[in-house]
């Protein structure tokens, strides 16, 4: 109930901030370099690899966690920035909210956001590659999978960068994760499995997707309710 | 009349400097409080921590008759406030900034028509905030803040940085809110002046402490005033009026006569001047609230 209110609000609070247009720009910076690196050598590509869709869908795949953290990054940070800018927590957590309900409707915004990113990248995974002549046998579990799970790993990333943003008041250190996260999310194979910012690459020792997705929903309940307190306990100065 | 905030020996400490010193503090329905103290004096936190944003070190507080941290959803959908400069979304409209607080407090839309009215906004309603005075985004605080028709308003510093005529159309709406309303206000200043004119009782805050509260005509009874005389010869003077039984003391060639009613006065002119003596000035000297609130604050200027 009180929730459902919050959501409204939050949805109107992000007008004309510019998340809508990162919740598109994502996926579509992704398909969009993958239609150049097709676009350029696409017969060099083809030869690479028998099963065409497959060779596809990795080199989707090989961009996708990077869009994601990035969007994580910038996406909590400008779910932050609409109450910090004016000091606006004041006001907001004077109103008769519940603190636990406005984070976790902070939290509903970004997560919902990056499930629209997520469905037009499948959307645009889809279109692209029947465009290319893949085959006609189309692998729509593998592009719904190349396209979701990583969403679904990424959830302990949007708890925790959402909770630095929305109770740090060092912009600074903010600042520094993302750049930590985004550098972190280049190189996955060469991290430990427990490194956070691995886990939308999907890739780990156990080399089974699911594995990502339960370990980041997992750590995801965790950091939130970590975050959570932490925030309806603080001092709004 | 029902006591509206009731706060025992609330205190806060940032690393064990006290900001809110054991502060109890009544206030009473239908009254105007003024809040006033230094800046630095502690005013805002004990805000803070009467709307729930900050959490006391220790005491007590009491809103409407309910503990704060028992029953804080209870009390805020009945309180309104206004704390520091104010906050605002700058990139949404005056409309969609007090649109976005009306969903949670849950009025009808057509209240924020009329608290944009009340504060004088309709023209400039669906501009953009961030191209606002800071008068015009004060006063959008305060429509804000009486979005849901409090019962309580807590309004910190309201009148900073509105122009002189601002500052009128601002205290005139917050005047007549106890009567219009049946609201309860409390309002912040470090301006005296300010207080003097629009509240009812008072609490002066320094150094964290609550130092005085009592109503406002109580307050100004403390601005005492005296007559200094001036004459040839202040020291006979002084002997002759003696036989009065009046308070006198001798100053540097004057003689001051502590609260003396005009026959009083009238008399102890009357008496000099039988006795030959030349009167040169006879001076009223009125100690201003400025000066007595100057001592209680230890020199820091209100």
């Amino acid at each position: 109930m009180m929730l459902s209110k919050l959501l409204g609000s939050e949805w109107m609070k992000i007008k004309r901030k510019g998340l809508w247009f990162l919740t598109l720009l994502g996926p579509l910076g992704v398909i969009g370099l993958t239609m150049v690196n097709y676009g350029v050598r696409k017969d060099y590509l083809l030869a690479q690899s028998e099963d065409d869709w497959a060779y596809y869908l990795d080199n989707v795949a090989a961009l996708t966690p990077m869009a994601l953290v990035l969007g994580i990054v910038i996406l909590t940070s400008l779910l932050a920035s609409i109450e910090a800018q004016t000091n606006a927590w004041k006001m907001w957590l004077a109103l008769p909210v519940r603190r636990g309900s406005v984070y976790l409707s902070k939290y509903l915004i970004a997560a919902v956001l990056l499930l629209v990113s997520s469905c037009i990248l499948a959307v645009g995974t889809a279109v692209y590659g029947m465009t290319l002549g893949l085959g006609d046998d189309i692998p729509w579990l593998s592009i719904l999978e190349y396209s979701f799970y990583p969403w679904v790993a990424s959830q302990a990333l949007i708890a925790l960068h959402l909770w630095c943003a929305l109770t740090s008041s060092n912009q600074g250190f903010t600042v520094s994760l993302g750049i930590v996260g985004v550098i972190a999310v280049i190189i996955p194979v060469y991290l430990p499995d427990w490194v956070i910012w691995k886990w939308p690459s999907l890739v780990s020792e156990l080399d089974n997707p699911w594995s990502s997705g339960v370990i980041g929903v997992g750590a995801g309940l965790l950091l939130f309710m970590a975050g959570m307190l932490h925030f309806s306990r603080k001092d709004v100065g | 009349m029902s006591i509206i905030v009731q706060t025992e020996q609330l205190t806060k400490t940032f690393q064990k400097q006290y900001a809110v010193d054991h502060i109890d503090m009544t206030i009473r329905e239908g009254e105007i409080y003024g809040f006033l103290g230094p800046n630095g004096a502690g005013k805002t936190t004990t805000i803070r921590m009467l709307l729930g944003l900050m959490k006391p070190s220790s005491g007590r507080i009491k809103v409407l008759g309910k503990r704060l941290n028992t029953h804080k959803l209870e009390i805020l959908r009945q309180v309104g406030s206004l704390v520091e400069n104010p906050s605002y979304y700058p990139h949404l409209t005056a409309y969609e900034n007090l649109n976005v607080i009306r969903q949670i407090v849950g009025v009808p839309p057509v209240r924020v028509t009329e608290v944009l009215e009340l504060v004088r906004l309709t023209e400039a309603a669906h501009r953009k905030v961030k191209g606002f005075s800071l008068g015009m985004k004060q006063r959008l605080g305060i429509a804000a803040a009486l979005l849901h028709q409090p019962k309580l308003l807590i309004l910190d510093e309201p009148t900073n940085g509105l122009d002189p005529s601002g500052i009128i159309e601002i205290r005139e709406l917050i005047k007549s809110l106890p009567q219009k309303y049946g609201m309860t206000v409390l309002i912040s200043s470090h301006l005296l002046s300010e207080i003097d004119q629009i509240a009812t009782s008072v609490g002066v805050v320094s150094h964290g402490k609550l130092i005085y509260q009592d109503s406002i005509t109580n307050m100004r009874k403390l601005a005492n005033s005296s007559i200094h005389i001036q004459c040839n010869d202040p020291e006979q003077a002084a002997v002759a009026l003696h036989r009065l039984e009046l308070a006198v003391e001798l100053g540097a060639n004057k003689l001051v006569l502590h609260q003396c009613s005009d026959r009083a006065v009238a008399d102890a002119v009357k008496l000099l001047v039988h006795q030959g003596m030349d009167i040169y000035r006879v001076e009223e000297h009125k100690q201003s609230l400025e000066r007595i609130f100057l001592d209680m604050t230890g020199g820091v200027s209100l």
